[in-house]
């Protein structure tokens, strides 16, 4: 005869949402990793790198969707979590946010033949090795979190650690902002020399990539919101 | 009279068979279910489960099933309006265990969260109410028990809390929590062994001719609970820090300090549901034979025969060991995310609320306590996600089990009466 199990405990433990947020933003990170081969393809010209480059970031991107919907989904408002269920899904809504700006700074570049004006290369490369030290941040921050459900969240030691990471993602995203500030000053100083259209599209590219650390900060946020219930 | 004196054997058998058929049933699936936890922590294998649940199931049925036994058997029901008539407390107590036992298995095919519990005292209260009328049922008691199926899951829960809050500040937030845990691991698991036995032996063995004084009760848990802190003391003290695995996850040393932890909270589990569960499917077969061999005395003045306890562990390990195996397998492929240092917790909280039911007498639901324990380890924010709407279908089960149980007893018990007379 086959017996069911009529235990409710199987029921009640639910997948840990902390999981999918890790394995969201793995592949996040791996998305911002992916900008610096694809500027690095735009400096040499080489077109199909570029396109492979975009595509690639195109594929994660849609990969990191279907985590998220399916996250929300697996996420009834009967669940008894260590956190906020709303600051959780805030959470995997600005972490999607990051893939969605690489995206659009990729399907930019796919679609229009980019010429990265010389005065502007080390100023871009500068952003980039910033907002992948910062997302990086963010990254740890997020590996963080079967940690902090050990010590439910409370407690000095684990505490202290990711106060830290949060405390260098500010720091370094007020750096970027210097970054961004000089970039768009070197941007206005040659910008008369460029076609207008191409000017207008490196402030959006820019500004987009800029994003990418105020996402990062968001996170930073939500997760010291995590920390001070 | 005559009934009894002539149907007497027939009756008795009736009575063990249904007896063991529902005792297999408890073994088949509410055992496996209690013991899921432990094999999904991946803290203990199929087959250590098994064995653990064989010998410690049995020694708690036999050590500590007497009391609950007796609040089935004699505490539910006033038979005094019937004292002429013992033959109707007989089929009576053989139709709830039939009815029980049915109500059990129909839910073990359905899979839905049943406890066997509910189901004997909604079937007692249903024979009573038609078999000899509203006032037998001892309604006091009754509210007494109920009001322990509220309350036995909160205290779990409240225990599982503390023990968690513990777990942090002794072990996982320190300066070095693997050092810590292998300090504090065998103090929990003399825990394990003290509390447990103390119950146990405190004024509740004189079933076995063997009566301990306070002090006496309280040196043996002590040194009871000493063994088990050494044998703990033996299994972790080899633990060393992996810094690969560690890696991944920082606390991934520290649970294998947990890890055989839980094979003593199994063991406490397996016990606690042994003292408490036996008595479902034993209560009414005790009661037949004591009205059967005393000729018919309803008021069952005479002691539990220990072999009673004897044939109910063994039905429940036979359940387990023939059917449950299955399903404890299903359950700790699905109870994955409660890892050992919460599967400890949770374990222990749970075994000492039912070993402490047991020693009072009251017939409460391990399973249902095992889930005030999860809850309470849930609410001290140490687990990912729990599904409180589990809470609600175990309401639900209580509200749709005792009148289940109730109506099938009524019509066993017409049966019985239409084919004995």
């Amino acid at each position: 005869m086959p017996l069911k199990s009529t235990s409710p405990l199987s029921k009640l433990l639910r997948k840990s949402p902390f999981k999918p947020i890790q394995e969201h933003m793995r592949i996040v990170f791996d998305c911002i990793c992916t900008l610096p081969p694809l500027f690095e393809a735009l400096y040499d010209q080489d077109n199909q790198k570029v396109l492979n480059s975009a595509r690639q970031i195109g594929e994660m991107e849609s990969e990191a969707d279907g985590i998220k919907k399916s996250f929300r989904l697996n996420m009834p408002t009967t669940l008894l979590l260590p956190v906020d269920r709303r600051d959780l899904l805030s959470l995997m809504t600005d972490q999607d946010r990051l893939a969605d700006l690489c995206e659009e700074i990729g399907k930019i570049m796919s679609y229009r033949v980019m010429v990265v004006p010389e005065p502007l290369k080390p100023l871009i490369d500068e952003l980039l090795e910033g907002t992948i030290e910062i997302s990086g941040e963010a990254k740890k921050m997020i590996e963080e979190l079967d940690e902090l459900v050990q010590v439910g969240f409370g407690g000095g030691r684990e505490i202290e650690k990711v106060s830290e990471i949060i405390q260098g993602v500010r720091k370094s995203e007020h750096n970027i902002d210097a970054i961004l500030n000089r970039t768009y000053k070197a941007l206005f100083d040659i910008e008369t020399e460029l076609n207008p259209v191409e000017v207008m599209f490196w402030y959006k590219i820019i500004e987009l990539v800029g994003d990418i650390s105020n996402k990062a900060e968001n996170i930073g946020d939500r997760i010291s919101l995590f920390l001070s219930r | 009279m005559d009934i009894i004196a002539s149907y007497g054997t027939i009756l008795i058998a009736l009575a063990i068979i249904f007896g063991l058929y529902m005792t297999w049933g408890i073994g088949a699936n509410d055992l496996a279910n209690a013991m899921g936890t432990s094999v999904g922590a991946g803290a203990v294998t199929v087959k250590q489960a098994i064995c653990i649940a064989i010998v410690f199931e049995f020694l708690g049925a036999v050590l500590a099933g007497g009391h609950v036994t007796a609040t089935i058997r004699k505490g539910i029901i006033d038979p005094s309006n019937i004292v002429n008539n013992p033959e109707i407390l007989v089929y009576g107590m053989i139709a709830s265990l039939l009815a029980a036992a049915f109500w059990l298995m129909i839910a073990s095919v359905k899979g839905w969260p049943v406890s066997t519990t509910h189901s004997i005292i909604g079937a007692l209260i249903g024979f009573a109410l038609v078999g000899i009328g509203p006032d037998a049922v001892k309604w006091a008691k009754v509210m007494k028990v109920v009001a322990s199926w509220l309350i036995s899951p909160a205290i779990g829960g409240t225990i599982a809390f503390l023990l968690v809050i513990s777990t942090r500040k002794l072990i996982l937030d320190t300066e070095n929590p693997l050092k810590n845990a292998k300090r504090y691991a065998p103090v929990y698991i003399f825990l394990v062994g003290f509390i447990i036995s103390l119950v146990t032996l405190f004024k509740g063995l004189k079933h076995l001719k063997i009566e301990f004084t306070t002090v006496e009760s309280f040196g043996v848990a002590f040194l009871f609970g000493l063994f088990t802190a050494s044998v703990g003391w033996f299994f972790v003290r080899n633990i060393e820090e992996d810094v690969n695995a560690n890696r991944e996850f920082h606390y991934t040393s520290v649970e294998r300090v947990f890890a055989p932890m839980m094979l003593f909270t199994a063991c406490a589990m397996a016990f606690a549901h042994g003292s408490n569960d036996v008595a479902n499917g034993i209560g009414p077969l005790a009661a037949v034979v004591s009205i059967v061999t005393s000729g018919g005395e309803v008021m069952q003045k005479s002691e539990l025969p220990i072999w009673i306890l004897i044939l109910g562990g063994s039905g429940i390990v036979l359940g387990l060991v023939t059917l449950g195996y299955r399903v404890m397998l299903t359950v700790g492929k699905k109870i994955t995310e409660l890892t050992p240092s919460r599967g400890v917790c949770a374990e222990l909280a749970a075994a000492t609320t039912v070993v402490l039911a047991s020693r009072t007498g009251l017939p409460v639901s391990t399973t249902h306590i095992l889930v005030g324990s999860v809850l309470g380890v849930g609410i001290a924010r140490g687990i990912g996600a729990l599904d409180l709407r589990v809470v609600g279908n175990i309401v639900l089960s209580w509200i749709i089990t005792l009148p289940a149980g109730a109506i099938m007893a009524m019509l066993f018990f017409f049966t019985l009466k239409g084919i004995f007379g």
